[in-house]
């Protein structure tokens, strides 16, 4: 306290942040934070850390104790779970469904959320349905989804599976899209529409160029969506044939329920891919999160 | 004229692949469940015959379902605002140094784009009573003799679930709340620090009402999304001990696609998709109510 009280001058002409500049003026109160800070960061990452340092355990280790780091570091974790698990074939087919869904939902996305940014088509209620269907939790159209995928004979499918993780992207699409095309200036559309550009036209050679790193962002983000979903791919896939990542990892969890070496290595195999892609386009994501929502 | 009228024809184009994704991924499955909650169906035989409200009567007497749809509504409540506060927090701890911020984003990606599957196979080797990482340093750290088995009581269990919600989530609603507060406009503040305010009253009277539509944005999209809760339910807990930690999704998953009662599941679809859409919508209004007070 008698830190605090000392420092009452410089609190006078302190700016409204808070805690800016920290390190200049140290109370008590910014050290207690700080602590706070550090502890939640660490909270973060540990249990990351975690699964990459039990995956380098040996694995009597790891029935014996829980610590967080290996007393010997072996790679038998990694060579036995691929061995055992067709982490390739989950990993392609995730690739696979993940592409085909983006790409799905941005090229759906693109022209809807153009007719409703530029001419609020459909009125309200057509953009009111579309952010709705984010509201459904995915369970309540499974049932009917599963029936009707049975008929279409797209059951254990990728495409089917792609199909429809791009459909359930698709209000994040639109809603991502429609803010991005609302701030492209009017005036750009309208010098296209004098040149003699439909609307078709307008869109293509105009509007997507524009739009470019948000639509990036866009299926940057749908493809993290469809690689990480789990309900409709348990509902709708049951071979390797169709299989992503995440119903294969619970699958083998399941059968390997204490082997938490290997299933560390194998989970490891399905966070690396999208770490990468978060890494290399870590500016369109935290853009694209941000705008739309409190932009 | 002729220009005019072709132009409407593109539009309703543009809008086409939408409309009809519209009514076969979201207004056919919804009519089809409304209707398969009057009947007695099954996964194999859909429509075996009319029931009448049976099935409604049914869930509001089950035990199971009404305790579903409590810890749903204490999951969805809990984890946002947990996450809101702890998030907000983060935020304006960092939205003035920019440096920091910039980094602690990038971090901040890391657990809430994991694969749930990934996530959830490490917490279950962190919450282990014998070789988990938390009874591992409780017990080394003699602060308890004996094992707790988070996952495995009914006092813990739903409790220890929604930390790795707030684990993965908080990161989310900082990112949000950072963009939020770094866009806020400046003149406030100047007025407040030329009238000598402190950083306590600044936060109340100008940062908090500001950032209340925000915060509320942020909390819509948090609730709708951990209604949805299922993956970490079915990976870790499958809904026990007993019906401690069960959620209305993971029931009636089980009720639809193990004991293929889907007439059943049907109506207790209904009743979900009922509350949530109230809940949210309420939110929504508030929201509303709140941008045109505050702005």
């Amino acid at each position: 306290m008698t830190l605090a009280s000392t420092d009452t001058p410089a609190q006078v002409d302190r700016k409204p942040s808070l805690l800016s500049r920290l390190g200049l003026r140290v109370n008590v109160f910014q050290i207690v934070l700080t602590i706070l800070v550090i502890a939640l960061l660490l909270f973060t990452l540990l249990p990351i850390l975690y699964m990459v340092t039990t995956s380098l355990k040996e694995p009597i280790e790891i029935r014996r104790s829980g610590a967080f780091f290996p007393e010997t570091v072996t790679d038998i974790n990694w060579v036995r779970a691929y061995r055992n698990v067709p982490v390739h074939i989950y990993l392609g087919n995730s690739t696979l469904v993940a592409l085909g869904s983006a790409l799905f939902a941005v090229a759906v996305g693109i022209p809807i959320s153009y007719v409703i940014a530029r001419f609020h088509f459909g009125g309200g209620l057509l953009k009111n349905w579309i952010l709705g269907t984010y509201i459904t939790p995915p369970i309540v159209i499974s049932i009917p989804i599963f029936l009707m995928f049975r008929t279409a004979g797209l059951i254990d499918s990728k495409l089917g599976l792609a199909i429809l993780h791009g459909v359930a992207a698709l209000p994040v699409a639109v809603w991502l899209l429609e803010s991005f095309i609302r701030k492209v200036p009017r005036d750009i559309d309208e010098a296209a529409w004098i040149d003699g550009a439909g609307h078709f036209g307008t869109l293509v050679r105009i509007i997507v160029p524009v739009i470019l790193p948000g639509l990036i962002a866009t299926f940057i983000i749908c493809m993290v969506l469809s690689w990480n979903e789990f309900l409709f791919a348990l509902v709708l896939t049951y071979t390797r044939n169709a299989q992503t990542f995440p119903i294969g990892i619970s699958n083998y969890i399941g059968e390997h329920g204490q082997q938490f070496g290997e299933m560390s290595a194998a989970a490891l195999g399905g966070l690396v891919p999208i770490y990468l892609l978060a890494f290399f386009f870590q500016r369109y994501l935290v853009q694209g999160l941000s705008s739309g929502t409190v932009k | 004229m002729l220009r005019k009228l072709s132009q409407d024809r593109s539009k309703w184009l543009m809008a086409l692949p939408t409309i009809a994704l519209l009514l076969l991924f979201s207004l056919y499955p919804l009519l089809s469940m409304l209707h398969m909650s009057f009947t007695r169906s099954t996964l194999g035989q859909p429509f075996r015959a009319w029931v009448g409200l049976q099935n409604y009567k049914d869930a509001l007497v089950d035990r199971i379902f009404t305790t579903s749809i409590g810890n749903t509504l204490i999951f969805g409540f809990g984890v946002t605002i947990a996450e809101l506060i702890i998030g907000f927090l983060l935020a304006l701890f960092f939205y003035r140094s920019v440096q920091a911020g910039r980094y602690l984003r990038t971090l901040a990606l890391l657990p809430f784009i994991a694969p749930p599957v990934a996530v959830a196979m490490i917490w279950r080797l962190i919450y282990e009573p014998n070789v988990g990482l938390i009874n591992h340093y409780l017990r080394q750290w003699n602060i308890t003799q004996q094992s707790i088995p988070f996952l495995g009581q009914p006092e813990t269990s739903l409790l220890s679930i929604m930390v790795i919600d707030i684990w993965q989530w908080t990161p989310f609603v900082f990112i949000l709340a950072l963009a939020a507060l770094q866009s806020l406009p400046e003149e406030p503040y100047e007025a407040a620090a030329v009238d000598g305010a402190t950083p306590f009253e600044v936060f109340r009277f100008i940062t908090l009402p500001m950032m209340i539509p925000s915060l509320l944005v942020i909390g819509i999209i948090r609730l709708i999304g951990a209604f949805k809760v299922f993956d970490q339910v079915y990976m870790l807990t499958g809904g026990g001990p007993g019906i401690s930690s069960q959620v209305a999704t993971h029931y009636i998953y089980r009720t639809a696609f193990n004991s293929f009662n889907t007439g059943y599941a049907s109506s207790m679809t209904i009743i979900l998709l009922v509350i949530v859409i109230v809940v949210i919508t309420a939110l929504t209004l508030l929201h509303a109510y709140t941008v045109r007070r505050y702005d």
